[in-house]
């Protein structure tokens, strides 16, 4: 079984390098049909059948083809492909982590091989400020810029939909993926039971991991410097309050009396090793950090007194604390003695539940840390959490999720699948909550392949999303006009997505030299 | 005798398992994607001279025949090597990971006989009549729904519509932290815990993906069974069986059944390999965390070390599952042990 399904992957991959050679490149000369293949995994197929059928009304010649995500993502990178159905998820609300790894010359998202100076430019510019008028700024003239130059067909993002049973008071869905239970009551319980999405989470040590699922886990036995609220402000947690001397300077004082579960007092020793033993090319059992590159561009920490440390940037930036939300303390005595591959079975932290026992692929089982210093002042209520237990239980179906729901298994799951939705709402004994999701699903162009950026514009204008994201995600889905989200810094509201116009695009397909009719 | 043919089966077994070891090898490397890009794919922010060093680092960066090497000398000193994306061992994701796999498998195993037997020769003593059509057009239902369609509806019916079993999971979420992992088996572990309760609440969560998993296998013995049963009923033996005056009862469920088993068992030896190996689908309906599950996510992911580990464990299981059925053959039929 295992051996067939590599086979059909091998198979699927080599399949595509066949058909390049016979089909040769696409026909780009005087007064031909612009022929074009939509490559998508199987999640993004229906849509990408509705939209060949709209690009067939302008007069090209359009079809789908399904692959295994990662396969197209590989081929996709050696520019054998198209027009490729991708998806980008971002974790700092700021174009770092989205518009630029994907848009920027040689970025590690950017499977369409755009490149341009000037957006470039914009974005090293928004980076490299603390002035947050200049990088918005910034980020709108990019905007523009992209808006014409159309690398992708601009695409959309999903609302992140969770439900809960009716018992679950003061819970509150947040946009950056965490399920903060501190805050969390159940009504006639004291064990809180999450479902999660995820097959499986990657490690419960805060310098391993790279995935968001992991982080909902994590970020409720370990706390951070900072952390965010619900609607994407960054408050103090750990630290008390900071200061930024000079633009590439951050001091932070530490509050104090903060316990670890092992019962140990966090310092500045704690806050200096954390972040050590990320940017260390052999910080984690002699290796790397995966997550070097989100604390970027941090250089240094050093301690100054017992609750206070100093951080130097390599550069200023407007997006570092946004950044630190997502690294969490821990304590240095305990990892040395027991190291990463420890800290992962038996984590201790400063958050406001301690683990009690529990597998990465199975339940993770979780108590009340009753010593807890209350959290965010920020964030109420402060104090130690409310439940007495939490158990996160990994739900990789979306079905069974919703059953066990029902069931009154589970008190909270993740991600329920927009046609469920209405089934959800119409029980009493359920709530759902809606908010705004940090994933974008766009259509990347191969603008190698597809040059003039008068054919990408018109593909654009030829596709009439707002009926095709309607009938497959029940208003769920929301466009958006280029490569950033409405959630995130910089986003450009006056920017309109491309209308549906199909003369528009007609028109443009026959300025580029194509035959339209 | 015996002794003799039973080492010449594992000596033959044994270049069976290196060859599909270095085929597998071989077909993970050759398959596209890159797993440092996949694993750095998740913020955003890389550089390029990070993903350099994780290559680096995980040895991802020598030449194929190198990393060949590595892998065969650590399998030497039974080392599995870590995951890409978790850094856990792999000999111990697998320990893990496996007895949910084997205990949700062998539940299926012993449903699916149990219940293919009994509506096989129920059909087969019944032949033509109502029940006997009743039953083929069952067996032809079971052989023909897919497993994942199956488990939602009986889960749907049997857990959500009348509340009488757990949607999914392995224990009720009240035992967690009350039964030390032994085996790793829940049944077998909740027992040694002294922990009655937990016992049954175990049993009730395998019931739903067990009967999900089992349903075809059940089907296709229901099938194989009937027809053997048939067949052996129309014997010699038989009706001088029935001359000697013996009850109908002994004389089908003792002389006939034992001689229409002999298909049977080779069915069930080999489709019990395929209940370990395709089990991913109910693995995941039922969230349950077993083996299967945990190799398709890392292919997924193309974390090599993981696939090879869980191929290699597949290997083992479908070679010594035939071993198996060998040695019930020679059991069944005592005229085989002379070949």
């Amino acid at each position: 079984m295992v051996l067939v399904l590599v086979l059909a992957l091998i198979a699927a991959g080599c399949t595509a390098g066949r058909q390049e050679q016979a089909g040769g490149e696409a026909g780009s000369s005087e007064g031909k049909v612009l022929t074009l293949t939509l490559d998508g995994a199987k999640n993004r197929e229906a849509e990408l059948q509705v939209i060949a059928q709209y690009l067939k009304q302008v007069g090209i010649d359009a079809q789908v083809r399904v692959w295994e995500y990662q396969t197209l993502v590989a081929e996709a990178q050696k520019g054998t492909r198209e027009a490729y159905a991708t998806d980008w998820g971002s974790a700092t609300f700021t174009p770092v982590d989205l518009a630029v790894p994907k848009l920027e010359t040689g970025g590690r998202g950017n499977y369409s091989f755009y490149s341009n100076p000037e957006v470039d430019r914009l974005f090293k510019e928004a980076a490299a400020t603390t002035d947050e008028a200049i990088a918005l700024e910034a980020y709108k003239q990019a905007q523009q810029i992209l808006y014409q130059d159309a690398p992708w067909i601009f695409g959309y993002y999903l609302d992140a939909i969770e439900a809960a049973s009716a018992k679950v008071k003061n819970w509150q869905p947040s946009m950056d993926s965490r399920i903060n239970l501190h805050d969390v009551e159940l009504e006639g319980g004291d064990t809180l039971v999450v479902g999660l999405r995820a097959d499986r989470i990657l490690s419960l040590d805060p310098a391993a991991y790279r995935d968001r699922d992991t982080e909902t886990v994590i970020r409720n036995i370990y706390d951070g410097l900072v952390t965010r609220t619900p609607d994407g402000r960054v408050v103090p947690e750990i630290a008390e309050s900071w200061e930024q001397p000079d633009p590439t300077t951050y001091v932070f004082k530490l509050r104090r009396g903060i316990k670890f579960h092992n019962g140990e007092d966090l310092t500045a020793d704690d806050v200096v090793y954390t972040f050590e033993r990320i940017l260390a090319d052999d910080g984690l059992d002699g290796q790397p950090s995966p997550r070097k590159g989100l604390v970027e561009p941090l250089q240094s920490v050093e301690k100054i007194d017992d609750y206070t440390v100093r951080m130097k940037l390599a550069n200023p930036s407007a997006a570092f604390l946004q950044l630190l939300v997502h690294t969490q303390i821990v304590p240095k005595d305990y990892v040395e003695e027991v190291g990463s591959a420890g800290l992962s079975q038996r984590p201790v932290g400063a958050g406001p539940f301690r683990f009690v026992e529990g597998t990465l692929d199975g339940q993770i089982v979780l108590e009340r840390f009753d010593d807890y210093y209350g959290g965010s002042p920020d964030l109420p209520p402060v104090g130690p959490a409310k439940v007495k237990r939490v158990i996160f239980r990994m739900m990789p179906e979306p079905a069974t999720r919703i059953a066990a729901l029902q069931n009154g298994e589970v008190h909270i799951i993740q991600e329920v699948p927009p046609d469920l939705v209405a089934q959800l709402e119409n029980d009493p004994d359920v709530q759902v909550k809606v908010t705004q999701g940090t994933r974008l699903y766009m259509i990347e162009l191969n603008t190698q392949k597809l040059a003039d950026p008068r054919v990408r514009q018109a593909l654009n204008y030829a596709i009439n999303w707002d009926e095709l994201l309607q009938e497959l995600y029940k208003g769920h889905a929301h466009r958006v006009a280029t490569a950033m989200l409405p959630s995130g810094f910089g986003y450009d509201e006056s920017l309109k997505p491309y209308p549906y116009d199909p003369a528009k695009a007609k028109q443009l397909l026959q300025e580029a030299g194509y035959k339209v009719d | 005798m015996r002794g003799g043919w039973v080492l010449r089966r594992v000596a033959m077994a044994l270049p069976l398992a290196v060859g599909i070891v270095l085929v597998s090898f071989i077909l993970l490397r050759v398959m596209p994607g890159d797993p440092v890009d996949i694993m750095l794919r998740g913020g955003g922010t890389s550089s390029e001279e990070e993903a350099r060093a994780l290559a680096r680092q995980l040895g991802l960066d020598q030449p194929l025949p190198v990393q060949l090497a590595r892998f065969v000398a650590d399998l030497a000193r039974g080392d599995l090597g870590e995951s890409i994306r978790s850094r856990q061992p792999v000999g111990q994701m697998l320990r893990a990971t496996l007895p949910a796999t084997v205990e949700l498998a062998l539940a299926a195993l012993v449903f699916a006989v149990a219940v293919g037997v009994a509506l096989g020769v129920l059909a087969a003593t019944r032949r033509g009549s109502w029940l006997d059509r009743a039953v083929m057009a069952v067996a032809s239902l079971g052989v023909s729904m897919p497993a994942f369609w199956f488990g939602i509806v009986l889960m749907l019916v049997l857990a959500v519509g009348t509340g009488w079993l757990p949607t999914s999971g392995r224990i009720a979420s009240q035992y967690a932290g009350t039964v030390p992992w032994r085996t790793g088996f829940l049944l077998i572990d909740t027992l040694l815990a002294g922990n009655g309760a937990a016992f049954r609440s175990a049993v009730a969560h395998l019931v739903l993906p067990a009967v999900t998993l089992g349903a075809e296998l059940a089907a296709v013995v229901a099938r194989v069974t009937r027809s053997s049963m048939l067949e052996v009923l129309g014997a010699e033996f038989i009706r001088t069986a029935r001359a000697k005056g013996l009850h109908e009862r002994r004389v089908i469920l003792v002389h006939a059944l034992r001689n229409a088993l002999i298909p049977t068992a080779s069915v069930v030896g080999l489709q019990a390999g395929v209940l370990l190996g395709g089990n991913m689908i109910v693995e995941t309906v039922f969230s349950w965390p077993g083996l299967g599950r945990l190799v398709v996510e890392a292919i997924f992911a193309r974390d090599y070390p993981v696939v090879q580990g869980a191929v290699m464990v597949y290997a083992l299981t479908f070679l010594v599952m035939n071993l198996l059925v060998d040695l019930a053959y020679t059991w069944l039929d005592p005229r085989i042990r002379e070949a």
